[in-house]
């Protein structure tokens, strides 16, 4: 089993980050979403509870492939709760396909940033489960360096989103110069953040390149 | 964004903007009272819910602990 966690800040007030995971997708940093689709979706006790189902593709090497099955659209079902009073948004994913191998748990919670409520806090978790594979300690790090890497293209798409509301406000309102420079300084602020998280992931993609290419070689002595 | 059902794409689109209305303008503001997009979201729901069977998809395998029963599946036989 393995656990992977991440935090995250959004200059952006939490309503507005809580609207832009509603249109997330689709968006250029996310291709593999192929579809989202609500199955349930109701009100209770004034919180949105929403089940969905996601499509994506998921491209694996084909060494892995024979392990975990041909699969290539994969299904996802996520829960998620909307609590306006308390401004708490919970998603919990899980993936249907690979269900016979590997369970992927995933939940993102968004908060308004404790110390600044024009900000919002991401924090995001990732159980990954592996039986009846053989490399299971391998499989889950493979799958981990998977996710961090979506979640830093994730992050990036919700920036993405935000903005594109951003402008349609700024169309409906006929936006002044005032409106205009803040945006940018926003922007440049989310931009460096964003590089910085996009450094660690790539390194963490290259290590994990690295060690199927050893593995690829037959080079066992590092595992 | 597509719906897993090509035929739901359409009914998808109208229900997602009447969604994103209500769910900025309304919910977020206090107004819990989903009947806004009903009409709309039976008529999608429908759809998808025809789709996920087409298409074989278990919404609530996941619910199911398969891993280590007979239910479980395997990797494919390779050919020898």
């Amino acid at each position: 089993m393995k656990i992977w966690t991440s935090e995250h800040v959004f200059n952006h007030p939490w309503e507005t980050v809580a609207t832009a995971a509603w249109r997330k997708y689709p968006n250029p940093h996310n291709p593999a979403v192929i579809g989202t689709d609500v199955v349930e979706r109701k009100v209770v006790d004034g919180v949105l509870h929403t089940h969905r189902l996601v499509s994506s593709i998921w491209y694996f090497p084909k060494w892995a492939q024979a392990l975990i099955g041909s699969a290539k659209v994969c299904y996802a079902r996520e829960h998620s709760e909307v609590d306006p009073a308390a401004k708490n948004m919970i998603l919990r994913t899980i993936n249907l396909t690979f269900c016979r191998h590997i369970a992927v748990n995933e939940t993102l919670n968004y908060v308004p940033h404790p110390s600044d409520p024009s900000k919002t806090l991401l924090k995001q978790e990732a159980v990954v489960t592996v039986k009846g594979v053989p490399l299971n300690h391998y499989m889950e790090d493979l799958l981990a360096n998977k996710i961090s890497n979506n979640a830093g293209k994730g992050r990036q798409a919700m920036e993405w989103v935000i903005k594109k509301l951003n402008d349609e406000v700024k169309d409906l309102t006929r936006s002044t110069d005032e409106i205009l420079n803040s945006t940018k300084r926003s922007i440049d602020d989310i931009a460096s953040s964003a590089k910085k998280s996009m450094d660690d992931i790539s390194q963490k993609a290259k290590k994990s390149f690295d060690d199927i290419q050893n593995l690829r070689s037959g080079n066992f002595s590092e595992f | 964004m597509n719906s897993i059902g090509e035929a739901c794409n359409d009914l998808k689109r109208d229900y997602d903007a009447c969604f994103n209305t209500w769910f900025s303008e309304y919910f977020l503001k206090g107004h819990t009272n989903d009947s806004m997009c009903a009409p709309l979201f039976k008529v999608y729901q429908e759809c998808v819910k025809r789709a996920m069977k087409d298409q074989q998809i278990d919404f609530h395998e996941v619910e199911k602990n398969l891993l280590g029963t007979e239910q479980e599946r395997k990797p494919p036989q390779k050919p020898s």
